[in-house]
């Protein structure tokens, strides 16, 4: 916007005519409206749905079922009227109704709704703002991972209890499925979230997203599609795992509604934020930052990004689905009347694996990011980090029969997809090489965001060599459904894909909150998060290789001792977030101040102010070379040119 | 490397000179004379030999229960080790490499100070690049040779022979049909009276084939320790098959979560001998339960 003022200075641009105040319906709504009209549009959904189901029966003629059709159709409507309630209360369909109404945003418009000069309340509003919408990000990420930890811990005390049952088969089936979507929800925004949307566009040297309204629209999507997937523990729970396999899905109570419309919700959340987040970083970039200037979580949280836009789609279809086999009477997932389990199989691994790339890819590309400025050296052969990053992009595509090398739907498929899954190791050991090569020979500097760097390649290995073990068909014909599987994907996901994300947190929280991340405490707790951690899961590896069987409550004897020391790491885990969390709290209430460029990063968000002004940059920057160019002449060679000359001189000698 | 370009390049004619210039060999020992190499070339060894040492302790866990108990839990087995053996060093390196640094190998700035002095500035390695790029390319090709050629022994041992092509199978084999439902397994013998049990009885180094199939919802059939699993999906028969090689009782578990009760939804595997296997199944069709 503001080069086209500054070409045409001289020539009147007709701006739109403000209508009302700037803000207009804006300035009326927040969450508390949000809330508000959520509920009470799902409460008139409800009972008029009710109203109306009773008129087409005949008045209460329902057969003394447990899941009367009925209460179904209800059930949905009144999720559908939470989401339109929230959305509309939150001003969300503010935009296009002035558009339709002809009322063009003018300038002043735009303003407010970034949140100028609004103080705290524009966090709590439809704020277009990329660094508020960072932060929102990261509140509720929080909350979710609060959430999904405390299921955990649920998890494994019935776990450790071995020998009774503390909560009941229904209750505890719940468990596991809510803390399993509830985690991959919170690991999928975990990173592409906060950071995706408060320091991308600063990395980019932009003013900020490239669709603004759209970044407003795709984290209170999200944050009203939470309320329906946590409400299931309170209509019957949602007892079939995460994947929610059909037609087991079929029997569960009303609460697998509200996991149906949470996807669906969530996948229009994630999608926006995609197509926001590939365009800013293809269109947005500063004057100067060619392709091989980029920073490499640019690259990571963009291709990221790819596989959500291009995957999600798949997972929300099979939701869809469901849905309406559910509400509708269907049959698309129901073998019973002529439907296919697996159609429901692959429409949800052809997300469900690609998924496990969204979580791990810009995880890793953080710290890609960050270990250059902590060892003072350039990033090792940035091109072949690029070169994996979309080698995974491209590879996740075609390795999603993995997940169902058992399940008998085509066996000679087995055979290519153990090709492709493992040749996706090769990408995978170029990201490798690039951090070993960029940690060789560098004096790291000791501080949280370093530690998660060694933290992370630890874990990565040993998930990646249990990863070998399970895409090679004959050793996952033992391993498939077993504990092992649980132990090798929380390596992944939260060995590498949160405790990368802590240090990625811890780095750029300076930039994000003016404070730095408390070291002392921040540490505390993610040393003993991580030595938790690996007692968890080892200790599960060999329940796993025992012959243990996921998502059981009660199991053999002889799995008895490595549940109890699961148990125990487990709730370690849950000292180390809690001081970890602590510090958080800490650190933002009352940390030391930090200056715009904590530690001497050379990438573009460190070379503005902290607390990031309003439009990111007084003037916008231009860029010259990649953000790399750490490090003195390398002294051993040097020496070798030393030695080389030295060989000259001598073959000179000879000659004459 | 620059100065290794503007270097003048010998006249053709020139006779050969004796020089000091490093030899390939030279190279690589004077590289070795580094103080960090060796040590990360130790650390390497050492945690190399520590996770194939472990191997022996992951296969010790998935018999402690009996097994192996088939031929195909044998090659899985197998497979398990040769998969460590190839991976084993490139961990080895990833951990010694990260270890050193972790422990100061090469300094550490304490967290309250700030760096002061650059790194090395090394952009890339042209060396270490194709080194790395093609052992890892390569590794990965035999690992993905060595899967397909396993998978299909086992596949071969589990069918006997593609069941779509109706070839005839080995004659002594027995066919079981195993039906899944919740939350009991169930097994009928066609081929012996029409016999049903819930547990699996079978005679032992005879070829047993299992047509799968479900009356409700999802299950896995999970013979533990013969390393066979396969989902019991409902409207479709699906096929597996062991021969089992050796006596005992061994665990049949559901590896599939089925609804409320899923946990208990296990049953045992008895392998006795072909006479007790005939006595079983006459004791069974004199009761003709079914």
């Amino acid at each position: 916007m503001s080069t086209a003022v500054a070409i045409f200075e001289q020539k009147h641009v007709p701006q739109p005519r403000q209508v009302g105040k700037p803000g207009g319906f804006l300035r009326r709504t927040n969450a508390v409206t949000a809330l508000v009209s959520g509920v009470v549009l799902a409460a008139i959904f409800y009972v008029a749905t009710g109203a109306i189901v009773n008129a087409v029966t005949g008045g209460g003629q329902q057969d003394d079922l447990s899941l009367p059709e009925g209460l179904q159709v209800q059930i949905t409507m009144m999720y559908v009227g939470w989401i339109l309630g929230f959305m509309g209360g939150i001003g969300a369909f503010a935009g296009p109704i002035r558009w339709f109404l002809g009322h063009d945003l003018t300038y002043a418009d735009a303003e407010y709704m970034a949140g100028k000069d609004m103080g705290r309340k524009k966090f709590w509003k439809y704020t277009t703002d990329h660094k508020v919408v960072g932060i929102q990000y990261l509140v509720v990420m929080l909350v979710l991972f609060g959430f999904g930890g405390l299921l955990a811990m649920l998890i494994r005390t019935e776990l450790g209890i071995t020998w009774a049952e503390v909560f009941n088969p229904n209750f505890y089936n719940s468990l596991i499925g809510t803390h399993g979507i509830v985690m991959i929800i919170a690991m999928i925004i975990a990173v592409s979230g906060p950071l995706g949307n408060f320091i991308v566009p600063l990395m980019c040297g932009a003013r900020d997203m490239a669709f603004p309204r759209l970044n407003a629209l795709s984290i209170w999507l999200l944050v009203a599609a939470v309320p329906p997937l946590v409400s299931n523990l309170l209509m019957g729970g949602i007892r079939d795992g995460w994947t929610v396999y059909q037609p087991l899905a079929d029997q569960a109570p009303v609460g697998m509604i509200g996991y149906q419309i949470c996807i669906i919700v969530f996948a229009f959340s994630t999608g926006i934020a995609s197509v926001n987040l590939i365009t800013t970083i293809v269109a947005m970039r500063a004057r100067g930052m060619t392709w091989s200037r980029v920073p490499i979580f640019v690259y990571g949280v963009m291709g990221s990004a790819i596989m959500g836009l291009v995957w999600f789609p798949m997972y929300q279809y099979s939701q869809i689905l469901a849905l309406s086999d559910r509400v509708l009477q269907t049959s698309f997932f129901t073998p019973a009347t002529g439907g296919s389990v697996w159609l429901y199989e692959n429409l949800f691994w052809l997300l469900g694996h690609p998924e496990v790339y969204v979580i791990v890819l810009p995880a890793t590309a953080a710290l890609l990011e960050l270990m250059p400025v902590f060892l003072r050296k350039p990033l090792f052969s940035f091109k072949l980090a690029i070169a994996g990053i979309f080698g995974i992009v491209g590879l996740s595509a075609v390795v999603w029969v993995h997940h169902m090398y058992m399940t008998g739907w085509a066996p000679q498929s087995n055979y290519p997809f153990m090709l492709s899954t493992e040749l996706i190791s090769i990408p995978f050991s170029f990201l490798l090489l690039v951090m070993l090569g960029t940690m060789w020979r560098g004096k790291p500097w000791a501080r949280l965001p370093m530690m998660a760097v060694y933290a992370v390649i630890w874990n990565k290995v040993i998930g990646g060599i249990t990863g070998v073990y399970l895409s090679d068909t004959p050793v996952d014909q033992y391993m498939h459904g077993s504990m092992f599987v649980v132990a090798h994907f929380h390596f992944m996901l939260m060995g590498a894909g949160l405790f990368g994300a802590m240090g990625a947190i811890a780095y750029w929280f300076p930039k994000m909150t003016s404070r730095y991340f408390d070291e002392r405490y921040g540490k505390i707790g993610f040393w003993i998060a991580f030595a938790g951690f690996q007692v968890t899961f080892f200790a599960m590896f060999v329940a796993g290789l025992q012959g243990m069987p996921r998502r059981v409550l009660q199991f053999d004897n002889a799995f008895n001792v490595a549940n109890w020391v699961s148990t125990i790491g487990a709730y370690v885990i849950g000292i180390g977030m809690l001081v970890f969390l602590y510090a958080l709290v800490i650190s933002w209430r009352s940390g030391e101040l930090a200056p715009g460029n904590p530690f001497g990063a050379h990438t573009l968000e460190a070379q503005t102010e902290t607390p990031v002004p309003h439009e990111n940059f007084p003037v916008l920057p231009v860029v010259t070379s990649d953000p790399y160019d750490f490090g003195v002449p390398d002294p051993y060679e040097l020496e070798d040119e030393e030695l080389i000359r030295e060989a000259e001189g001598a073959s000179k000698v000879g000659a004459s | 490397m620059s100065t290794l370009d503007e270097r003048p390049t010998p006249e053709a004619d020139e006779p050969e000179i004796p020089t000091n210039r490093p030899a390939p060999l030279g190279i690589v020992s004077r590289w070795l004379k580094r103080p960090y190499a060796r040590r990360i070339l130790q650390l390497t060894v050492v945690i190399t030999a520590v996770i194939i040492g472990l191997t022996f302790v992951m296969v010790a866990f998935m018999n402690m229960s009996g097994g192996p108990a088939s031929d195909i839990m044998n090659e899985i087995e197998k497979t398990m080790f040769v998969l460590t053996f190839v991976c084993a060093p490139l961990m080895g390196f990833t951990l010694a490499v990260i270890t050193y640094s972790w422990w100061g190998g090469w300094g550490m700035v304490p967290a309250d100070e700030t760096p002061t002095e650059e790194g090395p500035a090394i952009r890339t390695n042209g060396v270490a690049v194709v080194v790395w790029v093609s052992v890892c390319s390569m590794l990965a090709a035999f690992l993905v040779i060595w899967g397909l050629v396993e998978l299909a022994t086992i596949t071969a041992s589990s069918y006997g022979s593609v069941p779509s092509n109706q070839q005839p199978r080995d004659a002594k084999a027995i066919d079981i049909n195993v039906t899944g439902q919740q939350w009991l397994w169930s097994f009928e013998y066609p081929g012996n009276g029409r016999v049903t049990s819930d547990v699996l009885v079978v005679p032992v180094n005879v070829p047993l084939y299992f047509n799968v199939t479900s009356l409700d919802v999802l299950h896995s059939f999970w013979v533990v320790e013969a390393g066979v699993k396969i989902d019991a999906n409902p409207g479709a028969i699906t096929n597996t098959g062991f021969t089992p090689n050796k006596l005992g009782t061994f665990n049949i578990r559901c590896a599939e979560l089925c609804g409320l009760h899923h946990a208990y939804m296990e049953t045992k595997l008895v392998v006795v001998t072909q006479q007790d296997f005939d006595s079983w199944i006459r004791e069974q069709g004199g009761a003709k339960t079914s």
